[in-house]
């Protein structure tokens, strides 16, 4: 048991320096750009046009991110409002930036748990049936089906979608996340039926993503020797399918299906803007055309924390459940 | 090559499509009718001048698409090259020689993985200054792991063999045998990874120019389907705007991932 504290206690460590690390290349990233980082914050024909006419507007912003101290300092204040979590106010509406970004990110949830869950659910028993009989028509006609799917880019597709149901057949509403006006229950309604068009392409992505995955690993395993022996022996299918192949196909599908946490803020930005979803993916694509680079930035960490999370718990699980990681059998950084 | 009885249909079709908007690409000047950046007249429906007709400032839509192949397939293009010249460069040196660099190199593609893609490139489309090669690093920046890891595994697997070992025991020199003896060996991997590495390139630069991060002054398929999203073309029902440049994204991404994803598979 000590070798599985041991491997949690130096993963974690890994995981904090990993964060440290992206916490200090978002900060480079701004200020070792070529050409003077307010350029970068107010947009290259704002900087000159108020270089010219309005010199204390820009001697104002310049302050205000605190540009004009040396370098260390910059990075020591930049950390410490990291660690305090405090951002600023956001231009769009004056609000404080980590309120605004709390805010879009339970919008998102609304969409990506429930693609995250059925998602994985439904990948995983498409993925085995497939994967256990391959080559057989189940496999011939959802392999090529979800393949083309996986090529689609999510924005065409949205497009497609938002054509036909939306504008052609008129069962959803065309952009936003709830009508005006309304209240309790038809509050509820609305929201649903919103997100109806949405959820229903971040899912089908998924699940293609998931399908995929299932099935090399359930069609690798099938052709194990230990399995060729189980079915020698006169195990009957569905036993040798549910017992032998699947507690092994199990693990590097949980692995995945815990990283995919790591994306729940941050993987559906296109399909939010296209649905003019007010999520996190909406607030970074925001944040970046009006140029509020701190919004932008504490999109970017939140996500960046959230991939690194989910893979140090992945790595966690999958330790706690195989044994062979516990003892160090499989040892691989 | 002795390969070719090996290929198959679903290949040489996503070779036959690559070929196709490659000519499309480089013949862009002869087939295009109009200069895509010649404006018109706003909005003309299909008709004989224009067969897509014409774009919110005046623009011929089919010029544009013909030009935007261009621009799509060069982004991917680079991209993809970058992309597999990092990971195969990274990987060769990791997988053979171990040790010191194998660790720093894999600590390094762990934190490149922690990054979030598409926010990451988002992020630096708009720190950079607008255009191709911005939206080319942007791209390369964290997609280059997938290649490295697999790549490496495969290096590592390589130099256990004893042709290998006997040569390191003959002393001959690391970058003759990582050039003429285990590039060749990895060479299927790396085309088939490089093919797959198009069509991912090209669906990111598709959001990205979706979204309005690429070059305004050359337009990719990326870029027509944004202005037509964002000037209401689904709503007024302009099909001859929006559907283009879909079907193009589409068609020219699934012909590189057949390409790659059952080349692989053939010779796995």
């Amino acid at each position: 048991m000590s070798m599985l504290c041991r491997h949690i206690l130096r993963r974690t460590a890994i995981a904090v320096l990993t964060v440290y690390l992206i916490i200090t290349i978002s900060f480079i990233l701004v200020h070792v750009m070529p050409g003077d980082p307010v350029i970068h914050l107010v947009g290259q024909e704002e900087y000159y046009y108020l270089l010219d006419n309005d010199p204390v507007y820009l001697e104002r912003q310049i302050e205000r991110y605190g540009l004009n101290e040396s370098l260390p300092v910059q990075y020591i204040k930049y950390l410490k409002s990291i660690a305090t979590l405090d951002f600023g106010t956001a231009y769009a509406n004056q609000k404080p930036v980590t309120e605004n970004v709390l805010k879009a990110s339970g919008w998102t949830l609304m969409l990506s748990v429930p693609t995250w869950l059925l998602g994985g659910l439904m990948g995983a028993v498409l993925g085995v049936l497939a994967g256990w009989k391959p080559g057989k028509r189940f496999d011939k006609i959802m392999t090529p089906f979800f393949l083309v799917i996986n090529t689609i880019p999510a924005n065409c597709l949205s497009l497609i979608f938002l054509m036909f149901f939306s504008y052609r057949l008129k069962l959803f509403p065309i952009n936003g996340m709830v009508s005006a006006g309304t209240e309790g229950i038809g509050r509820l309604f609305s929201i649903l039926t919103h997100m109806c068009l949405p959820l229903f392409i971040l899912i089908l992505f998924r699940t293609a993503g998931d399908f995929m995955l299932m099935k090399s690993a359930v069609s690798q395993i099938r052709e194990e020797e230990y399995v060729l022996t189980a079915r020698s022996k006169g195990i009957p299918g569905k036993h040798l399918l549910f017992i032998h192949v699947m507690k092994n196909a199990m693990v590097p599908y949980l692995t995945s299906f815990l990283m995919q946490m790591g994306s729940l803020l941050s993987g559906s930005m296109i399909v939010e803007v296209i649905f003019g979803w007010k999520g996190m993916g909406m607030l970074m694509y925001n944040a970046v055309q009006n140029r509020d680079f701190p919004t932008a930035q504490l999109c970017f960490l939140i996500s960046a924390v959230c991939v690194v999370a989910s893979s140090l718990l992945s790595d966690i699980v999958n330790a706690a459940i195989d044994p062979r990681i516990r003892t160090g059998d499989v040892y691989e950084t | 090559m002795k390969h070719k009885k090996k290929w198959n249909r679903a290949m040489i079709t996503g070779i036959c499509i690559i070929a196709f908007f490659l000519a499309v690409a480089v013949l862009a000047p002869l087939i295009a009718p109009y200069d895509p950046n010649e404006m018109i007249r706003g909005y003309l429906p299909p008709s004989k001048e224009h067969i897509l007709g014409t774009n919110d400032v005046g623009q011929d839509i089919f010029s544009e698409m013909i030009y935007g192949t261009r621009v799509s397939l060069y982004i991917g293009i680079f991209a993809a090259c970058i992309v597999t010249g990092i990971g195969t460069v990274l990987a060769l040196i990791s997988g053979y020689f171990g040790g010191v660099a194998d660790k720093v190199i894999t600590a390094v593609t762990n934190v490149a993985m922690a990054v979030p893609g598409l926010p990451l490139t988002v992020l630096m489309v708009a720190y950079l200054e607008p255009g191709k090669w911005s939206l080319i690093i942007s791209i390369s920046v964290t997609a280059w792991t997938g290649t490295m890891r697999i790549l490496r595994s495969r290096v590592q697997q390589l130099s256990q063999m004893p042709f290998i070992k006997s040569e390191r025991a003959l002393g001959v020199s690391p970058a003759v045998i990582l050039y003429r003896h285990i590039l060749p060996n990895v060479k299927d991997i790396i085309l088939t990874r490089g093919a797959l590495t198009v069509s991912s390139a090209m669906m990111t630069e598709a959001g990205l120019s979706f979204l309005g991060l690429g070059s305004v002054t050359e337009k990719s398929w990326g870029g027509v389907l944004h202005y037509a999203f964002f000037r209401n073309s689904i709503l007024k029902n302009q099909v001859w705007w929006y559907l283009p440049p879909i079907l193009c994204i589409c068609v020219a991404v699934l012909g590189f991932m057949l390409a790659g994803y059952y080349g692989q598979r053939k010779k796995a």
